[in-house]
């Protein structure tokens, strides 16, 4: 089959021909690894297979470095912090986006060993690409920090972990810090996880303690991967990263057989066929090798243009001969959230859309398509898969396109059917129907887990009983630490729950989420209307009881963000006809400058003309200017915090 | 741009003139002019690079119609050193035949040997610091005169045969509407030509903006300020002046024709620290520092800060803005003729708009404010220019 989109194609090659023409080569690579006497397989009982799942912050790329470098992968002059966080926003952040993996070489007992770290995101936004990874290896440091202890997603982590069969050696972190509390985060992974943890190893990633003994551990406790290196070909897809100059570079393990390069192979889910033009490990650098075999985990290069073609999850199987079977698991993305992105500038619209086929060309998870707004414009909605994404997403268009973007509040997507028996799916929320047509209104629903000292559980409990919340089970990690499950809303978690959280918490509160289905709730929608004209970019879903108080909120905030105008300017949300809440910001009184001589005239100009300027970047509804800020408004909550915001 | 005396040929030259005195005895807590307190030590210096900055930008003298000093406190020069700046001033710009040339002055400063000095040199309007007949309220905005310096610099300007004008603040913090009336009636008992009427803004960088920051002072409520400026809007027209300017007014015959000038789009020539002039298209204001400004011209450099080449149009659109705050508002046929541009290739939108919402009045032929425009007229500019 012919591969590539025209557009993605013409935009990487800057031309427009299609077909699996070879792409610029970089330049040759004399570093081939191992040295030619490897075999034409390994040995599969020499290999493990492993991930390392921890909450944020508590030293996962930081031990990553740490084994490289104990295993000799990488020399102490080559060390880099974090050299498994490819990508400068993972760095800025300090958190995984994309999966990867790194392989090392260790001498144990007399044995040489394989060890395959693959490096798995840490974020609820990514759980499928998690589950994609965790299904490559056979066992999982679980890292706990020793002074932290067990957080919200290190449980939903480890149970990810648990559920895949995989072998569990917990490895308490941060050891060496004075508050260091390792029994009693020993005593929350037993209580919490049902783990042993009288083996858990304490190290210090920081400083090299004990590492050499997650090392042996890895090779002594975790069991090396099945498979045969002589069946047909069955490899797992477990990620894909886009390199200039190769195109899609595939991480995958191999489950049964031997794959070379060279080889015809074929993409079971998508179909599609091509040839190995390389393959090999990356240690960390990509370093080529003749051939993958069962057990081995590594990247393919195949000449793909294009990451929307490398489906995560999918089976690579050989083209010609006997064909392996799908590997079960396999899903396609699901976005979760939505939003409206617009250029602040018109004239940009044909600038973002290159931009946003851009970045989709690196990350297939996220789609756009236009959308018209009255408000806006021309724009694009956009679906993502989690919060997360969404944020790194924008901050990659900010950071990759100089465009100045006005984003719409983030809703998730609805199932709506309407009285005809016909099911909508809605992703933006002026698409919802006259309530008359509605028979039932869907909302996704999740299952969030709250970890938090245990003095903090009466305010979250309250926070998701406002919520309107559905308790699910308390625990105690310890006689300190809570863990609550509550099934909320996927839109309350949108809206503003991590950082009612935070704050309910004063930032000691974690927590997680898993989608659990669709459930018909009381929603409606809300719309609101500037000087008696709708502003679709403005309309919501929420609950119908919540209906008041959002509006007010979302009215008294847009009173605030709307600078007065030569004319009165009345404000007001409504359901349907119904007019729920209402404010007037009255007309200008006076504005007029006393003094203006001879010195004055200059600045005063140049004042008006920045005055000029800054009304263009509004967006003009009827006669009223709306500044951008003022499209988030609708995120306002209506509850005050003692005055501060936590947003 | 034509070197200034090809200029000169083409009868395109300046007519108006202003210097810059940037002396005060004290910086008062809401002024953010340019000038040094406390430094009449500098004087000589000052005498020194005006004239060499008239040598360097004028190259010979250069007539004007109408001349001002201001400051800054011209006054604070006393007889003798405005003796000696009226003599420069003329030297660099002789007055033609009908002139307006005024001088600014603090009522404090204004003794016998000032007026007498200042009617000598030929000065025929005398513009008055003085804010308030109030005692209270002059301290709050830390002047140094009294209401009877006011009426003693009046009188002794009558008796040189110089015309008056007051200069007023209003929405002082706590002042009362009742107040400010009190204010406008002295000052229109005085009889002067002209008033000035200036509410109070609070300036970056002053001590009152630091202290409303603080809340020590707090700003008049838009609707009472809005109430004082109608009030005197009223008041003053009753007592017979004419309101030709958003902040001033005058007795028929007796406006500013020098700060006309400004507001028509003319050039104007201008020397001193912070001083800014028009000349040949380019607007350029002096260093805003004194002593910066002294170093510089002293040194053989340009004391120019900021300079502006405008285009055409932009000259056009600001010529439209700066008239339109004349309260006789603008020809159409005016002001094709003056820029080449029509009003309404320029901003007919904006105007049928502001025509729609009463802001503006329109004719045909001359558009102008309306009450209601006036009083939200800030806010109409940026959308002509």
């Amino acid at each position: 089959m012919r591969s590539g989109s025209p557009c993605a194609l013409a935009f990487w090659l800057g031309t427009a021909e299609l077909g699996d023409k070879p792409v610029r080569e970089p330049p040759p690579r004399p570093d081939l690894w191992p040295p030619a006497s490897a075999a034409t397989f390994m040995d599969p009982k020499y290999i493990r297979n492993f991930s390392i799942i921890a909450h944020i912050d508590h030293g996962k790329s930081t031990l990553a470095d740490r084994l490289l470098e104990v295993t000799g992968t990488v020399s102490l002059r080559e060390m880099k912090e974090q050299l498994l966080d490819d990508m400068d926003l993972e760095r800025q952040r300090g958190i995984t986006i994309k999966a990867n993996s790194v392989s090392m070489r260790v001498k144990h007992e007399g044995q040489e060993y394989e060890l395959n770290l693959i490096d798995t995101p840490g974020h609820v936004d990514f759980q499928y690409e998690v589950s994609r990874s965790l299904t490559c290896c056979e066992g999982a440091l679980l890292l706990v920090d020793a002074f932290q202890g067990v957080e919200a997603q290190t449980v939903a982590n480890a149970y990810n972990a648990i559920e895949h069969d995989l072998e569990i050696v917990p490895v308490l972190n941060k050891i060496d810090l004075t508050h260091a509390r390792p029994d009693e985060v020993k005593e929350e992974i037993e209580h919490t996880l049902g783990l042993d943890a009288t083996e858990a190893i304490g190290c210090s990633a920081k400083t090299g303690l004990n590492c050499d003994q997650v090392i042996k551990a890895v090779i002594d406790r975790i069991p090396p991967p099945t498979g045969d290196p002589k069946a047909p070909l069955q490899a797992m897809v477990f990620d894909s990263v886009y390199d200039e100059f190769r195109g899609a570079i595939i991480f995958v393990r191999v489950m049964n057989g031997t794959v070379k390069k060279g080889a015809r192979i074929k993409f079971l889910q998508a179909g599609t066929e091509h040839d190995v033009v390389e393959l090999g490990q990356k240690t960390p650098k990509r370093t080529a090798k003749p051939s993958l075999s069962a057990g081995q985990v590594g990247y393919m290069v195949c000449n793909i243009k294009s990451l929307g073609q490398v489906h995560i999850g999918d089976t690579v199987t050989v083209a010609r001969g006997e064909q392996a079977k799908a590997l079960p698991g396999y899903e396609e993305p699901k976005r979760m959230v939505f939003c409206g992105l617009y250029p602040s500038d018109g004239q940009d619209f044909e600038t973002l859309r290159e931009a946003l086929g851009k970045l989709q060309v690196n990350d297939p998870s996220f789609v756009f398509e236009p959308e018209t707004s009255d408000a806006l414009g021309f724009g694009f909605r956009c679906g993502f898969l989690g919060l997360l994404h969404m944020e790194i997403v924008q901050q990659r268009l900010e950071q990759e396109a100089d465009i100045d973007l006005v984003q719409t509040a983030p809703n998730v997507t609805y199932k709506i059917q309407k009285k005809d028996g016909e099911w909508l799916e809605v992703h933006t929320p002026t698409r919802v129907p006259e309530m008359g047509e509605i028979e039932e209104f869907q909302q996704p629903i999740v299952r969030v887990s709250f970890v938090m000292p245990a003095e903090y559980v009466g305010g979250i409990m309250k926070l998701c009983a406002d919520r309107r919340g559905i308790f699910v089970r308390q625990e105690y990690l310890s006689p300190t630490r809570v863990m609550l499950v509550y099934d909320i809303a996927l839109a309350e978690v949108v809206y503003d729950l991590h950082d009612k959280l935070k704050s309910t918490t004063k930032g000691y509160g974690t927590m997680d989420y898993e989608l659990r289905g669709y459930e018909p709730g009381d929603l409606v929608r809300m719309d609101i209307l500037v000087k008696n004209e709708r502003v679709d970019a403005l309309s919501i879903v929420c609950d119908r009881r919540d209906a008041d108080t959002r509006g007010r909120a979302v009215i008294k905030k847009l009173k605030q963000e709307i600078p007065r105008h030569m004319f009165e300017v009345a404000l007001q949300a409504a359901i349907g006809t119904r007019i729920i809440a209402r404010e007037t910001i009255s007309a200008m009184r006076k504005n007029v400058t006393a003094k203006c001589y001879g010195g004055d005239i200059s600045r005063k100009r140049k004042l008006w003309e920045k005055q000029k300027e800054g009304k263009k970047r509004m967006k003009s509804i009827g006669q009223v200017d709306i500044p951008q800020k003022a499209f988030l408004a609708v995120l306002e909550t209506g509850e005050e915090e003692g005055g501060v915001k936590s947003r | 741009m034509l070197p200034i005396h090809l200029q000169a040929r083409k009868n395109l030259m300046p007519r108006a003139a202003y210097i810059h005195v940037p002396f005060c005895s004290h910086r008062c807590g809401y002024c953010n002019f340019a000038l040094v307190a406390g430094r009449l030590d500098l004087v000589p210096s000052y005498f020194e690079a005006l004239q060499r900055e008239f040598h360097s930008q004028l190259v010979e003298p250069r007539e004007v119609d109408t001349l001002y000093f201001g400051g800054g406190t011209p006054s604070q020069l006393g007889a003798e050193g405005l003796a000696r700046l009226a003599e420069l001033a003329t030297h660099w710009h002789p007055l033609a035949e009908g002139f307006e040339w005024t001088v600014e002055t603090n009522p404090a400063d204004m003794d016998a040997a000032v007026a007498q000095a200042l009617g000598a040199a030929g000065v025929n309007r005398l513009s008055l610091g003085s804010q308030s007949f109030r005692p209270a309220k002059l301290e709050l905005l830390e002047r140094d005169h009294r209401a009877e310096d006011i009426q003693r610099s009046v009188e002794l300007a009558r008796q040189q045969g110089m015309a008056v004008s007051l200069d007023l603040i209003f929405a002082t913090p706590g002042e009362t509407l009742q107040q400010w009336l009190d204010d406008l009636r002295l000052a229109i008992g005085l009889e002067p030509e002209h008033i000035s009427v200036y509410g109070l803004t609070f300036e970056k960088g002053t001590t009152y903006w630091g202290r409303r920051e603080r809340g020590e002072l707090e700003s008049a409520e838009d609707e009472l300020e809005r109430d004082m400026y109608l009030a005197a809007i009223e008041e003053l027209a009753a007592a017979g002046f004419e309101h030709y300017e958003v902040s001033n007014f005058a007795r028929p015959g007796h406006r500013s024709r020098h700060n006309e000038a400004y507001w028509r789009g003319d050039e104007y020539y201008a020397a001193g620290p912070g001083a800014a002039r028009y000349v040949a298209g380019v607007r350029e204001t002096n260093h805003r520092s004194t002593t910066t400004y002294l170093k510089r011209v002293l040194a053989g450099e340009s004391p120019v800060d900021e300079r502006e080449q405008l285009t055409d149009e932009s000259r056009a659109r600001e010529r439209l803005v700066f008239a339109l705050r004349r309260l006789e508002g603008l020809r159409r046929e005016d002001f094709a003729a003056a820029t080449g541009f029509t009003i309404d290739e320029l901003a007919a939108e904006a105007i049928q708009r502001f025509v729609e919402w009463k802001l503006l009045d329109d004719d045909g032929q001359r558009i102008r404010l309306s009450r209601e425009g006036l009083l939200v007229s800030d806010a109409m500019w940026p959308e002509m220019l």
